[in-house]
């Protein structure tokens, strides 16, 4: 049995902005397969659609994997060798999807004057194709029984935890663009930007799909991953937990980056119920583990300051 | 599927010590500044000495300008014969402590940009993911390279984090060639001088602080203009809002001690 829950939080600067979120989230449940997905609005000035945009682009992505897998015998059987092809298709059907959605919500909400008062200069507004108006970014995941595979167009995270506890970020990471220049749905090549993984090698556990303010507010990788490491660790009384995870969440765009922050996540309760104790020994050795690489970080810079000190002293006794 | 849950942060202060979630520690927004400084034999005597003294005064001041929301660290390398880091990653500024220089050989400034440029790196020194600024750098020397500077340079130019990075630089003393800095920084006006001991003090301050105002300063798209801006133009429009503002600080400064370096030194 599959489980899951989906949360995006409006950003602290949104709230003081009076901005509304820009992200959106959603997870679906099947008997054999789960699906995570978030989106990330791109908020800036020609985007001035894109909470729309992220909904749109969720809902199109829930739709288009369930449409791929009602015949769910034929996918699983073909996964294994052709997933290449299969997660391309996938892709290529989302934009198409996406791009349907938000013309249906454009032809009936047209352009206010109001959203076009910001463009003051002549034919600026008309320079900006429609569906930047609704630009956002992708990354959606599936669990299965024995595989996951996972699909993302701009920044974003996935973290996949097996049975064994073993916690990794799927995705190939690329040295990123400091200006954070984002892929995203609205590109007019969108469908050959995105990134994709397929793993049959391990056991799935739990996977989790974050929209980048969540990433933003750890200060390494290894926090990142330990933090999910907790979650799933909490997941056998996930009603209990759940508003834990909302707050959390909360307090990491108020003291963290001030971005809104999604995090959507699937897991299979069945395997988790009976792995616990691996995932509940895994979170007490990262516990340990992140204090030695304090204690060690903190040595080291104290060995640092000492041997400079050392030198200035050889120096002077040098000169004397 | 959710756009966004509309419970508001009432109560998020109230942390529960028995919520697991806390165990990680939420990291503020971060800016990493490095300072690149001429370490070699010309800088002996009083030019490392008010170096040494006004980098630990800095500090403090730095610390007041990331208390805020921004988590400042710095990362200091000092080039002369040999490239060397002052410490081996970039430090917090809560936890920084100036380790006082000394001033010996030649000068491997073309050595220091390659070693930079290997440094800023998401695998290397710019690795938390709660980096959310381009960094700053801050060149220091008082003379002219002793190697190749120029293929160091150019290294350091394909660098992304180099091209959208806040550049600023400051000769000290007669020798400093500031077209050789411009050159690094892009512009004149991110290039200062210092003469005397009083104006170096004044100088750095000056540079460092309105940098790393400047570089942990959100920019929005629309601060400067009420066009559009593309990401790479809010880089260009920081660059150059520092280089007004520096000039603008300079111009208002006082003469500060006349006594020139390059007079009996």
């Amino acid at each position: 049995m599959f489980n899951g829950f989906s949360n995006s939080v409006r950003g602290a600067s949104h709230e003081v902005k009076n901005l509304v979120c820009q992200d959106s989230s959603a997870h679906k449940v099947h008997d054999k397969y789960a699906i995570c997905v978030v989106a990330d609005g791109h908020g800036s000035k020609k985007h001035f659609r894109s909470n729309v945009g992220s909904q749109c682009a969720v809902e199109a992505t829930v739709e288009t994997i369930e449409r791929f897998y009602e015949n769910i015998e034929e996918i699983e059987a073909n996964l294994p060798t052709n997933s290449k092809l299969i997660i391309r298709n996938i892709e290529k059907q989302i934009i198409a999807a996406w791009n349907v959605k938000i013309m249906e919500h454009l032809l009936h909400n047209p352009i206010t004057d109001e959203e076009k008062a910001p463009f003051t200069e002549p034919g600026e507004f008309d320079k900006i194709p429609p569906e930047s108006y609704y630009g956002t970014t992708l990354i959606a995941a599936v669990i299965g029984r024995d595989y996951t595979f996972g699909l993302q167009i701009g920044d974003g995270s996935l973290v996949a935890i097996f049975e064994d506890g073993w916690t990794i970020m799927p995705m190939d990471y690329e040295e990123s663009n400091p200006a954070n220049i984002t892929s995203s749905m609205c590109n007019a090549n969108a469908a050959s930007m995105f990134d994709c993984f397929y793993n049959k090698n391990k056991v799935p556990l739990a996977l989790f799909a974050s929209t980048d303010g969540l990433y933003t507010s750890f200060g390494s990788d290894v926090d990142f991953l330990d933090y999910h490491t907790i979650i799933c660790s909490q997941l056998t009384d996930l009603a209990t937990f759940e508003p834990s995870i909302l707050k959390n969440l909360q307090k990491r765009s108020h003291f963290g980056t001030e971005d809104d922050i999604s995090l959507s996540c699937v897991f299979n309760a069945d395997l988790l119920a009976s792995k616990i104790h691996v995932i509940n020994d895994k979170v007490a050795e990262n516990r340990e583990r992140a204090k030695t690489r304090k204690a060690e970080m903190l040595m080291n810079m104290h060995k640092q300051k000492h041997q400079a000190a050392m030198r200035r002293a050889e120096e002077l006794h040098k000169k004397r | 599927m959710s756009n966004e849950n509309t419970k508001g942060f009432s109560g998020m202060l109230d942390f529960d010590d028995d919520d697991p979630l806390n165990a990680t520690a939420v990291s503020k927004k971060s800016l990493v500044i490095f300072f690149l400084i001429d370490t070699s034999g010309s800088m002996k005597g009083k030019k490392m000495g008010e170096l040494n003294t006004v980098m630990e005064e800095l500090i403090p001041e730095i610390r007041r300008v990331g208390e805020a929301d921004t988590d400042v660290k710095i990362a200091v390398l000092t080039f002369s014969t040999d490239v060397r880091w002052m410490y081996s990653q970039p430090i917090s500024i809560e936890e920084f402590e100036w380790a006082r220089l000394r001033a010996d050989g030649v000068t491997s400034m073309g050595e220091a940009f390659k070693e930079l440029s290997i440094r800023m790196s998401r695998g290397q020194f710019l690795n938390s993911p709660s980096l959310s600024f381009a960094p700053v750098i801050f060149l220091m020397t008082d003379g002219y390279p002793s190697d190749d500077y120029k293929a160091g340079l150019k290294l350091l130019q394909a660098n992304s984090w180099y091209k959208f990075g806040l550049k600023a630089a400051l000769g000290i003393g007669n020798e400093a060639n500031d077209d050789m800095l411009a050159e690094f920084t892009g512009s004149k006006e991110t290039v200062v001088h210092a003469y005397s001991g009083g104006q170096l003090a004044q100088m750095i301050k000056i540079v460092a602080v309105t940098a790393s105002q400047i570089g942990s300063k959100s920019m929005t798209l629309s601060d400067e203009t009420d066009k559009e801006l593309q990401d790479e133009d809010v880089y260009a429009a920081k660059q150059n809002l520092l280089g007004k503002q520096i000039q603008e600080l300079v111009g208002n400064q006082n003469e500060g001690d006349t006594v020139p370096f390059d007079t009996g030194w």
